[in-house]
């Protein structure tokens, strides 16, 4: 069987992983390619700062959670593992701050020793009233990327650096089954009219003083408006800028500006970190994740896709989850096509 | 008009601590600090600098816990502000685990470190050797970066600063006031066979994906990410004055931290070092008086905090800026003009 997966972020590269571990010992031969014009360090998870946290509330989409759960119990599985350090994951803990009293996160149980915060530790957030401390993961994409493709390369996968313009494309390489996994740029596919860009901004600063991510929430503004701080293995990722519609992959000075402020309120000691670099990226963002199959007529011929975008700014948050039940879906097709055109009478 | 001088021996953590409480707080006495070794050469210098202590058996709960709190205090102050990087002083989150569950669950300092509570059973999960844990967030101050900090205030509050090596008490003529925090060195210095050294070895490796500390509650194995480098270590050897490194301990030690955190063993090996704690019974913090040459010179002691140094100098430093205060009431009145 002949799988394309198209798109390199962390969405197809994942995809491609679980498709391989659940079913090269089954189907032989499984070929496995990947389609993308991009590939790390220029794609979107790459500018990512890795961060393990999703949106403080579901709002019901229990699925969501279940995956993002799924995700970090396995990353954390990961930490344990000697390639720990190649695949960019470590623990790192933090505040959640907000301005007024809140519902405690869908995240609360996920995570690690999550409690409230206590009076002192409000005390060294001035402004700040409300909010939350708990350990959770980091993996970070310019690592984690190159260890998948590695991972991938060493199974016997391909990469084809090349844009895909239609499923057609593919169905012409003789793909039997397609990977969507387009992320930003899926509508380019296959118009979505729920897709939309969330653009994001930051700033990479050397600041190694600091071990602590620190993110606010304001529930006017609305997520990732509000600054974050969020430190990694080598830099620190400043940001809070999520401008739904704007599809500007450049950073600005205005934007600039906004966070710098708002950060160095939020943190001090800033003002004494070297900046190293501005980012753009955007989110692919949607009212929520397209993980589903789609059976797509192409001439003659049928072709199984199946969908796996939308995650806007928690991507390497729900990964794991959604890879996993995307081969779920594979299998589903496969079964299908073993039991053959009878059983479809 | 003739001011009082003051001179403080010793550049360690103490020392300049306790030099710079003075100078400030008093500024008409004059403050001269002495001392052989100067940062990066003092036995703070390869502390990690991690603000937690032990429980001395001797000295009244109530001021333990008012030097911690001074200390802690103080510190959080600093990693709160712009001067943190400066100073090297920054917040640190992590955990302290022990295999057999302790008698004193919640120490003395945990009232006064922020967000102290115990380990979940989820967090215990990473360490089945051990049963018990407390997680916080406490204070890691890297006297490399510290010790010139508070050099830089010394000198602006008006201290002057010499580089000399006092062999005894008897050397130093011409001061009204002799504060003694020479760690290690009182032993020799003022004859006190209390103190004995408690030999430290650590090494510095490359691990930037580590952002929490990881601290057996004997003392003995430890992680301690700082700003350039991980600290891991270590050993508490007393009465071992050896001060070369041990290269059999060095891999003791990567072993026992690998066990805790498997990362290290992928982690470089950046230095290794050695250092010896001031270890004493108590800390020795309190005055008495020296016949010099004639004259009744009046000496405070700040020194013997073993492996405690960081963590309370300046609790203790302001204990001693007290009692230098008592001196100065009780010296005779020509003296103070």
């Amino acid at each position: 069987m002949r799988v394309a997966v198209i798109g390199a972020g962390v969405i197809g590269l994942s995809t491609a992983q679980s498709i391989y571990e659940q079913y090269h010992s089954i189907i032989s031969p499984l070929t496995i390619e990947v389609y993308a014009d991009r590939f790390t360090p220029l794609t979107t998870s790459d500018g990512a700062a890795g961060f393990w946290q999703p949106y403080l509330y579901d709002k019901g989409k229990v699925q969501e959670t279940k995956w993002n759960k799924e995700t970090f119990d396995y990353l954390l599985s990961c930490l344990s593992s000697p390639e720990s350090v190649q695949m960019g994951i470590f623990l790192q803990s933090g505040y959640n701050l907000c301005t007024e009293p809140a519902t405690e996160p869908s995240f609360k149980d996920i995570v690690l020793g999550f409690r409230q915060l206590t009076e002192r530790e409000l005390q060294l957030f001035p402004g700040y009233n409300h909010g939350w401390f708990n350990t959770a993961l980091m993996v970070e994409g310019k690592t984690y990327l190159p260890w998948l493709m590695d991972w991938l390369q060493k199974r016997g996968v391909n990469f084809h650096h090349r844009k895909i313009e239609s499923f057609q494309e593919l169905v012409e390489t003789g793909a039997d089954v397609i990977i969507n996994c387009t992320g930003m740029r899926s509508g380019e596919l296959q118009p979505d009219p729920e897709l939309k860009p969330g653009r994001g901004q930051i700033i990479k600063v050397d600041a190694p003083w600091l071990k602590h991510w620190i993110l606010t929430h304001n529930f006017t503004n609305g997520v990732y408006n509000s600054p974050y701080i969020i430190p990694g293995s080598r830099l620190v990722t400043v940001g809070g800028i999520f401008q739904l519609g704007d599809w500007s992959e450049n950073p600005n000075y205005t934007d600039h500006k906004r966070i710098w402020e708002a950060a160095c309120k939020l943190e001090p000691s800033l003002k004494h970190a070297r900046i190293v670099e501005d980012w753009a990226g955007l989110r692919p963002v949607r009212s929520k994740v397209r993980l589903e199959r789609e059976t797509i007529q192409s001439g003659a011929t049928n072709v199984e896709v199946i969908h796996n975008y939308g995650h806007g700014g928690f991507g390497l948050t729900i990964h794991r989850g959604c890879a996993q039940e995307a081969a779920r879906l594979f299998g589903q097709i496969v079964e299908q096509k073993r039991t053959g055109p009878k059983a479809r009478l | 008009m003739k001011s009082v001088r003051v001179v403080v021996v010793g550049a360690g953590v103490v020392g300049f601590s306790t030099a710079v409480c003075i100078a400030e707080a008093l500024p008409l006495c004059s403050v001269s600090l002495l001392a052989e070794k100067f940062s990066p050469d003092t036995t703070s210098d390869g502390a990690a600098g991690i603000a937690l202590t032990a429980e001395f058996p001797d000295i009244p709960l109530e001021r333990q816990r008012r030097w911690f709190k001074n200390s802690f205090d103080h510190l959080l102050d600093i990693a709160q502000s712009e001067r943190s990087p400066g100073a090297g002083v920054m917040l640190t989150s992590g955990w302290q685990i022990f295999k057999n569950v302790p008698a004193d669950k919640k120490p003395l300092w945990s009232e006064f470190v922020i967000g102290f509570r115990f380990m979940t059973d989820g967090e215990l999960k990473r360490f089945p050797d051990h049963k018990f844990g407390q997680a916080f967030t406490t204070i890691k101050c890297e006297c490399s970066s510290y010790l010139p900090w508070l050099h830089q205030r010394f000198v602006k509050a008006g201290g002057r600063v010499e580089q000399r090596k006092v062999n005894s008490l008897q050397e130093l003529n011409g001061y009204d006031v002799i504060v003694n925090c020479s760690g290690l060195g009182s032993e020799k210095l003022v004859r006190d066979t209390e103190v004995y050294p408690i030999r430290g070895q650590v090494l510095k490796v490359e691990a930037p994906w580590l952002q929490h500390f990881i601290r057996d509650g004997d003392g003995k194995t430890y992680i301690y990410p700082g700003i350039h480098s991980v600290t891991i270590g270590g050993t508490r050897q007393e009465g071992d004055w050896r001060l070369q490194v041990d290269e059999g301990e060095s891999k003791r030690i990567v072993e026992r931290c690998s066990a805790l955190e498997p990362s290290i063993s992928k982690a470089s090996v950046l230095s290794q070092w050695v250092g010896l704690r001031p270890g004493r019974r108590n800390p020795r913090v309190e005055r008495e008086v020296v016949q010099l040459r004639g004259r009744r010179v009046p000496v405070v002691h700040n020194y013997g905090h073993g492996g405690f140094g960081v963590t309370l100098a300046w609790g203790t430093a302001l204990d001693a800026l007290g009692l230098v205060r008592q001196c100065l009431h009780e010296m005779p009145q020509q003296a103070k003009l």
